[in-house]
């Protein structure tokens, strides 16, 4: 696994404001990505305060940042898991709408035949539940039974259930829900907003699995050496098809808490969250060609990428300039990153030849 | 040569596209007709030509999700540039090429130089690019395109008289662009060094820096490459189009991989052919227009789209599966000339130039 062991070094005197902080978070047990990323948040949530602190700080705002980022950051999970062993998973937004509109057809079928509102919702939820971890072990059929590549697998899978859905809503959004079914998207348990409490409840769940499992030690030793893994005795093919369905069952709560949310199912919610939740794990230290990765910088890039975006919402930015920013940091960071990679690189060097 | 062209790839596509044609033009007799192909070939000429340089670039191993961008972006720069500068011809496709490699260059540069994955740096210059159009355009259509160039995307060669009808019909002078684009990326890749530096680096990199490829190099060339022949397919598209429209390519990126892939081009790098991408750009358009012709809903063409997409995939994994199992005498061996044969043709022609070159 690749791991930088270099992490606790030059680091409080780059950017001397939060120098203090910093000394805080190395008790913590972080990596160094994890440092930048958790500063960049800190900085951009304290800029944002600092420049509108009537609105972008009001319990408000919060609220409504609470309520939206969580599906955003499930369909960011469930792509990160598949990017860590190597693969990308491009039907993770058709995937949760598919689940949602087959569920959706459940619910308002059975709310018109009258059935208990409780009753509809538990079958409705399970409808959804089922369909996304189906549609992910198709992918993981394809990708690890087949052993087609996942970027094209995928993409396949993509353009397929984006078809049925299609078919089911004919293009419309499906509507009529029984009203207890926006519990999961409208309301709070204790002043804590119910998808926040199921995104915290996937974070935990995801944590465990990837970074404290053996399935999870497995997840990032395919990631790193698919060949190697299978001569070391693991079932790469197995591990690979119940990532896919874990997959699967993240969109699904995605799907699920984004259904509420709009009391409606359609095909393309969700849609722009597809290459922003690559970006997102990406930005959280994932490596692309895969072998490591890990939940909490993925999350973190999330809530980054959700401050900007609301922040420059509620500035009254455009929100096409809004996508040129999300772009921007995109490439700043992965560049500092570059930059910081060599000055390492070059420090070891030196140091090599010092000792020498 | 008949035992190659039973096992080369492009064979069995061409053996689906057959098929389908067949199929489909047992449904509906106008789908072979010489006016319904020339419509399928202009309205899929921008398609082909994007594939082109989706070719290289998957060719290298790498990919490209901003090409939708990209040419969305060109023909609103060639738009705006016709409308209040020059409706001069030549200028018109001197900007759009420019612009259009400018940015294919970019993405080379970010990749190159800054060692992002190509997928990431694309994503990032994507989102810059359709957020910094879309902003200045605001979504609106550019229209009044100047008659010159109007007349110019009307030219048409040769003439072929339409049976039941009086009207006559030619080639389209915008499928000679995308036959120049096919020719020039076939040339390059089969007789250039550059071109054979792609395939050796999408088989394998180190080696192929070991025998003296630039890798660098390669890469920003042929992402300036794939700009240039976007830039093109801009311009031939405002040609056909006659107006702008900035949405028009949300989305696009994925149907110019599909097609690419459809067309036996490996996303791993190191194997695809001009003559495969053509050959995947027909069935995925013939597939978009047959389903039209025999009048299946809308709805239902992602189904069949996507399910086309695996299965074609999926034949091509499981049959060189088989062949694999029926050759398998020592493990050890087949390992290495898996792996020796995925850059092995390229490879060779390498070295053999070098030990001229010495």
């Amino acid at each position: 696994m690749k791991k930088s062991k270099k992490s606790e070094t030059g680091f409080g005197s780059k950017i001397s404001i939060f120098s203090k902080i910093n000394r805080l978070f190395h008790k913590l047990p972080l990596e160094k990505k994890e440092f930048v990323l958790l500063e960049i948040f800190i900085g951009i949530f304290l800029l944002m305060s600092i420049i509108s602190p009537g609105r972008f700080l009001s319990w408000y705002n919060l609220q409504s940042m609470a309520y939206q980022f969580p599906e955003f950051g499930m369909l960011a999970l469930a792509m990160m898991v598949v990017i860590i062993t190597g693969g990308i998973n491009l039907s993770i937004t058709y995937n949760a709408t598919l689940a949602s509109i087959i569920g959706a057809v459940v619910l308002v079928k059975m709310n018109e035949m009258g059935a208990a509102p409780l009753l509809t919702v538990i079958i409705g939820v399970a409808v959804i539940i089922l369909t996304s971890m189906a549609c992910g072990a198709l992918n993981g059929f394809i990708v690890a039974g087949i052993g087609i590549t996942p970027m094209l697998a995928t993409l396949g899978t993509m353009t397929l259930f984006e078809g049925i859905s299609l078919n089911i809503t004919k293009g419309g959004a499906i509507s009529g829900f029984p009203l207890m079914f926006q519990w999961f998207g409208n309301s709070s348990v204790l002043g804590i907003p119910v998808p926040m409490l199921l995104f915290i409840i996937v974070i935990a769940a995801t944590y465990f699995i990837l970074q404290r499992s053996r399935f999870g030690a497995a997840v990032y030793m395919i990631g790193c050496n698919p060949r190697a893994t299978r001569f070391s005795g693991i079932n790469v093919r197995k591990t690979l098809f119940l990532l896919y369905i874990y997959s699967g069952l993240l969109t699904g709560i995605a799907g699920l808490v984004m259904a509420s949310r709009y009391n409606s199912a359609k095909e393309s919610y969700g849609y722009s969250y597809l290459l922003q939740s690559v970006a997102a794990a990406v930005l959280g230290g994932t490596e692309i060609s895969g072998g490591f990765g890990k939940v909490f910088g993925t999350v973190v890039s999330v809530l980054i990428l959700q401050v900007i975006s609301s922040g420059l919402n509620i500035f009254g930015v455009n929100r096409f300039i809004t996508d040129v920013v999300m772009g921007g940091i995109l490439i700043i960071v992965l560049t500092i990153n570059f930059v910081n990679n060599k000055r390492e690189e070059k420090a070891l060097i030196t140091k090599k030849i010092v000792t020498a | 040569m008949f035992s190659y062209i039973k096992k080369s790839k492009e064979m069995g596509i061409l053996l689906i596209l057959i098929v389908i044609s067949v199929i489909i033009s047992l449904f509906n007799s106008s789908f072979l007709t010489i006016g319904n192909l020339l419509d399928v070939v202009k309205s899929n000429i921008v398609l082909g030509m994007m594939a082109m340089g989706m070719l290289l670039v998957l060719l290298t191993g790498g990919i490209d999700v901003s090409v939708a961008s990209i040419v969305a972006a060109v023909t609103v720069i060639i738009g705006r540039f016709m409308v209040d500068v020059s409706s001069n011809i030549f200028l018109i496709f001197l900007v759009g090429c420019l612009s259009g490699s400018l940015m294919g260059m970019i993405n080379g540069l970010l990749i190159a130089k800054l060692k992002i994955p190509p997928i990431v740096a694309t994503l990032g210059t994507m989102s810059v690019i359709f957020g910094l159009m879309l902003y200045l355009t605001n979504g609106t259509w550019i229209t009044g395109i100047p008659q010159n160039f109007i007349d110019f995307g009307q030219i048409t060669v040769g003439t072929f008289s339409i049976p039941g009808s009086e009207k006559t019909m030619g080639i389209p002078i915008q499928f000679f662009f995308f036959v120049f684009a096919a020719l020039l990326t076939w040339f390059m890749l089969k007789y250039t060094v550059i071109g054979r530096g792609i395939y050796a680096i999408g088989g394998n990199k180190e080696s192929a820096e070991r025998i003296g490829m630039n890798a660098d190099k390669i890469n920003i060339f042929i992402y300036t490459y794939e700009g240039f022949l976007i830039g093109l397919a801009a311009v031939v598209h405002t040609s056909i189009m006659r107006q702008v429209d900035p949405n028009a390519f949300i989305g696009f990126e994925l149907q110019v991989i599909a097609a690419v892939v459809l067309g036996g081009a490996s996303v791993l790098g190191g194997y695809g052919t001009v003559f495969g991408t053509i050959l995947g750009v027909s069935l995925f358009c013939v597939i978009n227009n047959g389903l039209i012709l025999m009048h299946i809903p809308v709805y239902w063409q992602k189904i069949v789209v996507g399910i086309v997409l695996i299965s074609s995939i999926s034949f091509d994994v499981i049959q060189k599966r088989m062949k694999e199992k029926k050759n398998v005498r020592v493990d050890i061996d087949e390992e290495a000339s898996v792996s020796s044969r995925r850059s092995g043709a390229a490879g060779k022609a390498d070295t053999a130039k070098l030990e001229q070159k010495a």
